[in-house]
């Protein structure tokens, strides 16, 4: 048994997410008067700002790791 | 008029058809990434993961409860056959003022009175009463504003009262809540000219109640609709004045309710 995703996958999976998901809660915001849309908006948008944090935070530690190396 | 609930109904069979749809993504995603960790697969677990991530993700924007609109209107427009039925028996036939905080024991309150003759003149404030009918000088009717628990939620939703607030405060923030924060209505634009406040409501939710209210000929003409009374209240507790509501237009093909208060000197 092996874990298949290294942290670098994940990342860049994290960055494709954080891209598709800022893009779509900013798409579908009621501030453009969208406001058929039965979803809870807020929550996509935290959850959004949250996966692209995560993926920031990845990247900090890649810079973190390039500096101590 | 077009039926809305068809519109409605068809969103709640969507809402269902997604959430079955989100949890066979979840499931299949979980067993995508635990195959792929047994073959040590990463297109297995990418599959894996991106199934498992928006699948609960579609689960967890769904809401969990909604109501029909059909059965938010039957509730609302039974209580506005009251006020009808009252105005009608009275022979009420001017327009109602929207009484300020300043003439009301509870501030966080609201009235209306009807006088009964064609004049503006306001009872004295120890005339007043949340609790009284009638009003001998002068003669008229207190009643309680069919849009006041809206006027709540509105305050409520803002995190503030009225009260401290002005009319530069409703001409900014009012669309941002209708609009962003209650999604009421998807374009609101206030414009104040002297004492006269114009408001231009785009497609709100409100439009059967407002639509129904249209035929209590004396409770469109005196109070207003559910909304219209709720923007009322608000007015008159940012201004401190009395308001009165003027007119009441709906366009049918624009989607627009134009409504046209004014605020009166007192």
């Amino acid at each position: 048994m092996q874990m298949p995703l290294t942290f670098w996958d994940i990342s860049l999976w994290l960055a494709v997410t954080a891209i598709i998901l800022l893009i779509t809660a900013e798409l579908i915001s009621p501030y453009y008067g969208r406001t058929s849309l039965l979803i809870r908006k807020e929550r996509l948008k935290n959850i959004a700002l949250i996966t692209a944090i995560l993926f920031l935070i990845t990247v900090a530690i890649r810079i973190f790791g390039i500096i101590i190396s | 008029m077009k039926d809305p609930t068809t519109k409605t109904d068809s969103g709640l069979k969507l809402l269902k058809v997604g959430k079955i749809v989100a949890s066979i993504m979840l499931i299949m995603g979980a067993l995508s990434f635990y195959i792929s960790v047994f073959y040590a697969s990463s297109i297995l677990a990418f599959i894996g993961l991106g199934l498992t991530f928006w699948g609960s993700l579609l689960l967890y924007i769904a809401p969990s409860r909604y109501i029909k609109l059909e059965l938010l209107n039957a509730v609302a427009v039974q209580n506005l056959t009251n006020i009808e039925k009252v105005i009608a028996n009275m022979e009420l036939n001017e327009k109602g003022i929207y009484l300020p905080p300043k003439y009301l024991k509870d501030f966080e309150s609201s009235l209306i009175f009807i006088p009964s003759k064609t004049n503006y003149t306001l009872p004295e404030p120890e005339e007043i009463d949340e609790e009284k009918l009638y009003s001998k000088n002068p003669e008229g009717v207190f009643l309680t504003p069919p849009g006041l628990a809206l006027l709540k939620l509105f305050e409520k939703e803002l995190g503030t009262s009225f009260l401290r607030a002005d009319l530069n405060y409703i001409q900014n923030y009012m669309p941002k809540l209708f609009i962003e924060d209650l999604e009421i209505s998807e374009n609101v634009e206030i414009d104040i000219e002297d004492n006269i406040v114009t408001i231009e409501i785009t497609d709100h939710i409100f439009s059967e109640i407002c639509w129904e209210t249209r035929k209590m000929e004396r409770t469109h003409k005196v109070i207003g609709c559910p909304l219209c009374s709720a923007i009322a209240c608000a007015l008159a507790k940012a201004t401190g004045k009395p308001i009165i509501m003027l007119d009441e237009e709906i366009n049918e093909g624009e989607k627009v309710t134009k409504i046209k208060y004014q605020i009166l000197e007192g």
